[in-house]
């Protein structure tokens, strides 16, 4: 493979491109949807394919083809180069990248449990042993529809600085959804698992433990009555924690969108949020949903700090943020697979735990909510925010309170992180998948959190 | 560059793929060939910066041994041994599944219509120096327009797309089309204040489009959306633009629309055909034939003709919109709307366009008639909302307040809350401004009474 690619580097750089590289793929997929059980299909993919990407007067040229021999590979560096020159032709700003160091490294996954070893009828077996402790929780349950996903190969990095990885990858992951009703009332609930380390997820994540998790949920909604709307005191269980972290900020110290001008954009160094609030993107947490030893500009990942004690001192970076903010690159860039090309994407992003215990976060709040789970949510380069919430209930002269649903939260990214008043001692990492253009597997948490007050939508 | 796959070669592809599967043992079997030749210019942070081409092919095999289900893909195309590898892995896929008692059979082969405006030569034939033009062009219609906007991020890009299913009950279809696009998304900046992000965006599957318009109205809408302020706290009329409702609509109504929904209890409409859903004025098809459209195609997903369907009309609800499977299952007729993401995935039931009928009134007399309300452009956070209920909880971002038939200011932060199905029993006008965004086509629509919590 190294060859090949060697020589594709060199048909770019003959062609006059500064910077060239190829990151060729060889992929394998198994996927399952069982619907109440039912197999809908056992599905497997296989898919090679490689992104060609060069600089060229200063201008990004990019091809995708979805073949490995040389030929197809020379056509397509060609193209790259090709639309590039086209490119420059409007340039104000040529495109420069960071420096970086030369890496040569070969990393293998070394799963316990590899899913490609693990056969199709066990995996059917596992899902479906979770259908049925969904189904059988109680009669109000009424659907569950299961997504599995396993996806292992190899990544084959070149450059035209004399970097080349070969790095395998290697995801497991699940998502559960149930629904129940009773009467005119519909709930839903979701739940998902993500793994890097192999098959032995679903040996902790077992069937009984998830399944009892997401049926419990849709049948105690049913209960639940919609929240009246309005500005409250609340707590925010680790799942809403991370959704809050990877949304409503991640997304703004993603170099790329505070380059286009989200409102962290010259806040850098200044204070943005209480002295609690401390917040990390690492890439190194093992078995984590979001790491990787590589990105997939060779950059190897790290563990960046974004905010400490409030004030913010780093953004993720890819190499040509990294640039042209003259900062560190940071291991953030990465693609969906070799149709895209790498963009900037968080990794685990987490919130610090400090020091209250839950008690301790409800017992000064009259009336207020307790978010404990979430189910999406958005952000808006203005510091907007919103995030839906699937589990939660009220909070009532400290104590916990009926349960309701279908709320959602929302307000100013940075009046909001200006308002944690209180930080819990607890730590949980939960995975998902991020969507910006592309899909990335990525974790997010903390501990649970107090917040002063935030907007609360919700309730018809 | 690498040249497109010819409709016979496509062709070929998927029938030797069916004919492999049933000589190694599947019961039936169905192929479906698919090629994307997509390419970009893409707009970074202000100016153009990239170009991009990509080329994607493959094949995605269904087969069914004793009623259960395997599907296998591959995108290495050229190669037998690895299309035959691929079969084999859905055979043995199908033989580790459990049979599934509701499996009938593939579809069988029906005769298609015709579409219109869904392929134009003219787009194949661009060269990557037209699409600088293009984005050219709407750059720096923005640029003319306002002095305080940013282009952020956008484009413009051609795709060609070519399909072809076989299946062992005698279908074989081939369909082409093309799309031309281009998009901006902008924010504005003044004084310290950040708009949320505005886009403006055009998609045509004919050589028909306006980057001058596209540039004009991503600047035009930034710079109004500055001097947000927050609104009170209370219920009032909403007008919905095109890209709010269809946000709103993909994760709720559309869903509870679909016969797989429907038969697992998902949705809302179960048991509700012939009765009143929606207020008087909306009647929607789903149109998979409508000239033009985003979404039209002959054949669906599974080489099923694709149709004009009732959905609702004047409030009452008609029809659902159903797969092979579904279908059969009640001893119905596909629907045509079974649809697929290209060669990796089995067929999921879909909307294809989703077309309200319009109203007569212009935007600008639909807006004189509000003394008091709002005007939506984007959502954030429909995603988040109960797809089983219907219930959302989302922020308006932007959004605009409508005082005595005006727009008074732009609002910052507006939450709404409610439930889909009682805002369409609450829809009390449609304006004549029809477009396409993705499955959606529609006017601006008018709801009353819908929760707005601001302060």
């Amino acid at each position: 493979m190294r060859d090949i690619l060697s020589k594709v580097i060199d048909v770019a750089e003959r062609f006059g491109a500064k910077y060239v590289e190829v990151r060729a793929q060889n992929l394998f997929k198994t996927m399952l949807t069982l619907k109440e059980g039912r197999v809908e299909a056992a599905k497997q993919g296989i898919e090679n394919g490689a992104a060609l990407r060069v600089l060229v007067k200063g201008a990004w040229g990019f091809a995708s083809v979805g073949a490995l021999d040389f030929e197809t590979l020379n056509e397509g560096v060609l193209d790259a180069c090709k639309m590039a020159k086209v490119a420059s032709s409007r340039l104000k700003t040529p495109i420069k990248l960071v420096q970086a160091e030369p890496v040569e490294d070969k990393v293998r996954a070394k799963p316990r449990k590899n899913p490609s070893q693990i056969s199709i009828e066990d995996k059917i077996k596992t899902t479906s042993a979770l259908n049925n402790v969904i189904l059988g929780y109680n009669s109000h349950v009424k659907s569950c529809t299961i997504d599995y996903l396993d996806l292992t190969g190899t990544s084959y990095f070149i450059n035209n600085e004399g970097t080349y990885i070969e790095q395998d990858k290697l995801y497991v992951w699940s998502r559960i959804t149930a629904t129940a009703s009773e009467a005119d009332v519909f709930t839903f609930s979701r739940e998902e698992i993500g793994s890097t380390s192999g098959y032995e997820v679903f040996d902790v994540e077992t069937p009984e433990i998830v399944g009892e998790k997401v049926a419990k949920r849709a049948v105690e909604q049913l209960k639940a009555k919609p929240p009246k709307g309005g500005a409250f005191p609340v707590v925010l269980g680790s799942n809403v924690v991370g959704v809050f972290v990877h949304e409503a900020f991640g997304h703004l110290a993603e170099a790329d969108l505070t380059l286009s001008g989200s409102i962290l954009m010259d806040k850098l160094g200044n204070k943005i949020a209480s002295d609690k609030v401390t917040i990390y993107d690492d890439g190194t947490i093992t078995a984590a949903f979001g790491s990787f030893k590589y990105d997939d500009e060779g950059i190897p990942a790290q563990k960046t700090l974004l905010i400490k004690d409030g004030v913010v001192v780093g953004l993720m970076h890819n190499r040509e943020t990294a640039h042209k903010l003259r900062a560190k690159p940071t291991g953030n860039a990465r693609a969906e697979d070799f149709r895209v090309e790498p963009m900037i994407r968080m990794r685990n992003t987490f919130m610090e735990p400090k020091d209250y215990s839950f008690e301790e976060l409800l017992e000064d709040i009259k009336k207020g909510y307790y978010f404990k789970s979430f189910r999406g949510g958005q952000a808006n380069l203005d510091g907007t925010f919103q995030v839906g919430i699937q589990e939660a209930c009220e909070i009532v002269n400290g104590e916990l309170g009926e349960p309701i649903r279908n709320a959602s939260i929302s307000g100013n990214t940075l009046e909001t992180l200006f308002k944690v008043d209180a930080v819990g001692k607890d730590f949980e990492l939960s995975p998902g998948r991020c969507g910006k253009g592309q899909t990335a597997f990525v974790c997010d948490g903390g501990p649970h959190i107090r917040v002063k007050e935030v907007l609360v939508g919700g309730g018809a | 560059m690498v040249a497109a796959l010819k409709q016979e070669e496509t062709l070929n592809l998927a029938e030797d793929a069916v004919a492999f599967a049933l000589k190694k043992g599947a019961n039936e079997a169905e192929a479906y060939a698919y090629q994307g030749l997509t390419s970009n210019v893409v707009i970074e942070r202000g100016q153009i910066a990239k170009s991009t081409r990509i080329i994607d092919r493959g094949i995605g095999i269904r087969v069914i041994v004793n009623k259960a289900v395997g599907f296998s893909y591959t995108n290495i195309v050229r190669s037998k041994t690895a299309i035959e590898d691929t079969i084999l892995k859905a055979l043995s896929s199908a033989k580790a599944s459990k049979p599934d008692k509701d499996w009938a059979s593939l579809p069988s082969n029906k005769s298609y219509a015709s579409v219109k405006k869904t392929y134009d030569h003219t787009i194949v034939e661009l060269h990557p120096e037209d699409l600088v033009k293009i984005a050219s062009t709407m750059l720096d219609a923005a640029e003319k327009t306002d002095k305080r906007v940013f282009p952020i991020e956008g484009g413009a890009g051609t795709s060609y797309l070519s399909k072809a299913v076989a299946n062992s009950n005698g279908i074989t279809s081939f369909d082409h089309g093309t799309f031309i696009e281009c998009s901006l998304a902008t924010i504005a900046q003044q004084g310290g204040e950040v708009t949320p992000v505005c886009f403006e965006f055009n998609t045509e599957r004919n050589y028909n489009l306006d980057p001058e318009w596209v540039g004009k109205e991503a600047a035009r809408l930034a710079a109004s959306a500055l001097k947000a302020r927050k609104t009170e706290t209370k219920s009032t009329n909403v007008i919905f633009a095109q890209y709010a409702f269809q946000e709103l609509l993909y994760y709720t109504l559309i869903n509870a629309l679909k016969a797989d929904f429907v038969q697992r209890n998902q949705s809302a409409f179960k048991d509700k055909i012939g009765e009143k859903v929606a207020s008087d004025i909306v009647t929607i098809y789903d149109d998979g034939l409508l000239d033009g459209g985003l979404r039209t195609w002959k054949s669906d997903g599974e080489g099923v003709p694709q149709q004009k369907t009732l959905i609702i009309e004047k409030g009452v609800l008609r029809n659902f919109i159903y797969d092979n499977y579904t279908a059969k299952k009640e001893g119905k007729k596909s629907t045509g709307n079974a649809t697929r993401a290209g060669y990796l995935s089995t067929p999921n039931i879909e909307a294809t366009n989703f077309h309200f009928m319009t109203g007569n009134k212009s935007p600008e007399e639909l807006l004189n008639e509000v003394n008091e309300g709002l005007l939506v452009n984007y959502l954030q956070g429909a995603h988040s909302s109960n797809p089983a209920s219907g219930e959302f909880s989302v922020v308006a971002t932007p959004a605009w307040k409508i005082k005595d038939g005006k727009i008074a200011y732009a609002t910052k932060g507006a939450m709404l809350a409610g439930n889909i199905f009682d805002m369409l029993k609450n829809v009390s006008a449609m304006a004549n401004n029809e477009r396409k965004i993705g499955q959606l086509v529609a006017p601006w629509i008018m709801v009353e009474n819908v929760k707005v919590i601001g302060k």
